[in-house]
């Protein structure tokens, strides 16, 4: 069974349609991305997922807890899932490992010092546990959330835009941890409108411009992609390819061997090479060329 | 779980000295006015005035003019002190909901699995408990300051004992209750204490007819507004628990 089953799911503002027919599935161990520019419904699509708000139409399962139209999840759908909310919100006066442990025991977890110490360490925030939460850093605060939506070891994990507003060190450290949890094979929704992280981290990705546009699946081919900055005729470096596709001036190889010898294959073949760099999933193609359609229907 | 909610809430008190000075300050007030006022007439004022003072209000006491001034004082004081519990939990409470979400905690605490009424309740409990305490000090100090300038035993009569230990707590949860009611409407921290704290202006209207001399509460007057409060207690919960819609405080911004 699916962690996540969405089917049409709705939900409007005062007459004002935040999102629709947002239908889509998760799988127990994917990570799954939700995709859209600002104001495109992906945080309400995350609120309804965590039982904050009841659809307007729709249903959905979450980790075994259903939700129906005005109908929102209840404290079971609440108590599996984790969710890193926009903005961290945790109590000011209150030390980093104070507020920790204080959501810990909201959400029953086992042991919520000790949970709660665990999770400290493994963030390396271990130095800065004892301080006030509004004294530690932006990127600190951010892992310090990510600790909390990891506290109750929820059966699903939501993060709303994890990287957003961090400079780049603390978006680094974020992305790293949210790469750790996604090798540990843990559920997670992945909500954002960075196409790298999603290209990184997701098996699948969700569009959202207001209502769902598609569910696009990205492929992570062991592809080089070369540019030629001359014509080149590749036929000498076949026998260290899986594969070879040469377009225009671009090169795809899947290759048997390492970089280097590939690249040096290439050179005593008589390739005059632009730059080599891994071919990643054409994401932001796609993206670009779904929202262009949506917009126009 | 409530004790959970009342512990955070009580912690973060603790850590307010802001707040702390603010809840403080105005019993303190409230204290040493009426006693400062009572040892200078007594010090500067001539006996004919204090014999007015004890026509005025009516008020008699075998001990003396002193007495009779003093106990005039008390029983004209004692509205002020069921002011108190009414407004200072107001302080507390209409942060509560707004201040939650100035601070961005609202949704990750309604995002854990705990009732509504447990966040309601801790919430109301960690507000009324200072604010019944601080009341209880300030109306013992101002006995003591009393009784020790009439240098006799004035206060507390049985209306007071009555109006601290049983007056007091139900009017706190009546503040209380409507900081919260309002505080789940009206979303701003600020507006929710200004509007909540309006509560208080018929306490203070009776406070101002009494020391005019225009009425005077007796027991009876107590009493009933024991049960009337009560009663309006009661209501009030129900309504803070019913209006504390989860859905409706993360999507509204005023």
């Amino acid at each position: 069974m699916a962690a996540i089953e969405a089917h049409g799911l709705a939900k409007s503002f005062g007459g004002r349609i935040a999102c629709r027919d947002v239908s889509f599935s998760v799988e127990r161990g994917e990570v799954f991305g939700l995709l859209g520019p600002n104001g495109a419904g992906k945080t309400t699509t995350l609120r309804m997922l965590a039982g904050l708000y009841a659809p307007d139409a729709g249903t959905a399962t979450v980790a075994g807890c259903a939700i129906a139209a005005g109908r929102a999840g209840g404290p079971a759908l609440r108590a599996r899932v984790g969710l890193l909310t926009e903005s961290p919100g945790f109590y000011d006066r209150l030390t980093a490992r104070e507020n920790l442990i204080y959501f810990a025991r909201l959400q029953q977890a086992r042991d919520p010092a000790r949970r709660s110490d665990a999770l400290i360490e493994r963030f390396a925030l271990r130095d800065h546990a004892q301080r006030p939460f509004a004294e530690l850093s932006r990127g600190m605060k951010q892992k310090l959330a990510i600790a909390r939506a990891l506290v109750h070891e929820p059966e699903v994990i939501l993060l709303d835009e994890p990287t957003v507003g961090l400079d780049p060190e603390a978006t680094r450290e974020v992305r790293s941890l949210v790469g750790e949890l996604a090798a540990e094979h843990r559920t997670l929704v992945l909500c954002t409108h960075h196409l790298e992280e999603v290209e990184r981290l997701c098996s699948r990705a969700a569009f959202i411009a207001g209502r769902l546009v598609a569910v696009h699946e990205i492929r992570r081919e062991n592809l080089l992609r070369v540019e030629l900055a001359a014509p080149f005729a590749p036929d000498g470096v076949r026998a260290l390819c899986h594969s070879l596709r040469l377009s225009g001036s671009t090169l795809l190889i899947e290759p048997r061997v390492e970089v280097p010898e590939i690249v040096a294959a290439l050179v005593r073949s008589g390739a005059r090479i632009a730059s080599v760099a891994p071919h990643r999933d054409p994401l932001e193609d796609a993206w670009l060329q779904l929202l262009a359609e949506a917009r126009e229907r | 779980m409530i004790g959970v909610v009342i512990r955070k809430e009580l912690l973060e008190l603790r850590r307010s000295p802001v707040l702390l000075l603010s809840m403080a300050s105005l019993p303190a007030t409230v204290v040493l006015v009426p006693v400062v006022l009572f040892a200078w007439m007594l010090h500067a004022a001539p006996e004919q005035t204090l014999g007015f003072i004890e026509e005025l209000y009516g008020v008699r006491s075998a001990g003396g003019t002193a007495a009779g001034v003093g106990l005039a004082l008390g029983r004209n004081w004692l509205p002020m002190f069921l002011v108190l519990p009414m407004f200072l939990p107001i302080l507390l409470a209409a942060q509560s909901i707004g201040g939650e979400r100035e601070r961005r905690t609202l949704e990750p605490l309604l995002a854990t699995p705990v009732s509504t009424l447990t966040i309601v309740v801790g919430k109301s409990i960690a507000a009324l408990v200072p604010a019944v305490l601080i009341t209880w000090a300030a109306a013992a100090l101002f006995c003591l300051g009393m009784d020790a300038i009439a240098g006799r035993m004035l206060l507390p009569d049985a209306a007071w004992l009555f109006g601290t230990l049983v007056l007091s707590p139900l009017l706190a949860l009546f503040g209380n209750a409507m900081a919260v009611v309002v505080s789940s409407r009206v979303l701003d921290p600020r507006a929710a204490q200004n509007l909540a704290a309006t509560t208080v202006l018929p306490l203070l209207a009776l406070l101002a007819f009494q020391l005019a001399g225009r009425i005077s509460l007796g027991p009876r007057f107590y009493f009933a507004l024991a049960a009337g409060v009560a009663a309006a207690d009661a209501a009030l919960i129900a309504a803070a628990v019913r209006l504390f819609d989860r859905e409706r405080l993360l999507t509204r911004w005023r």
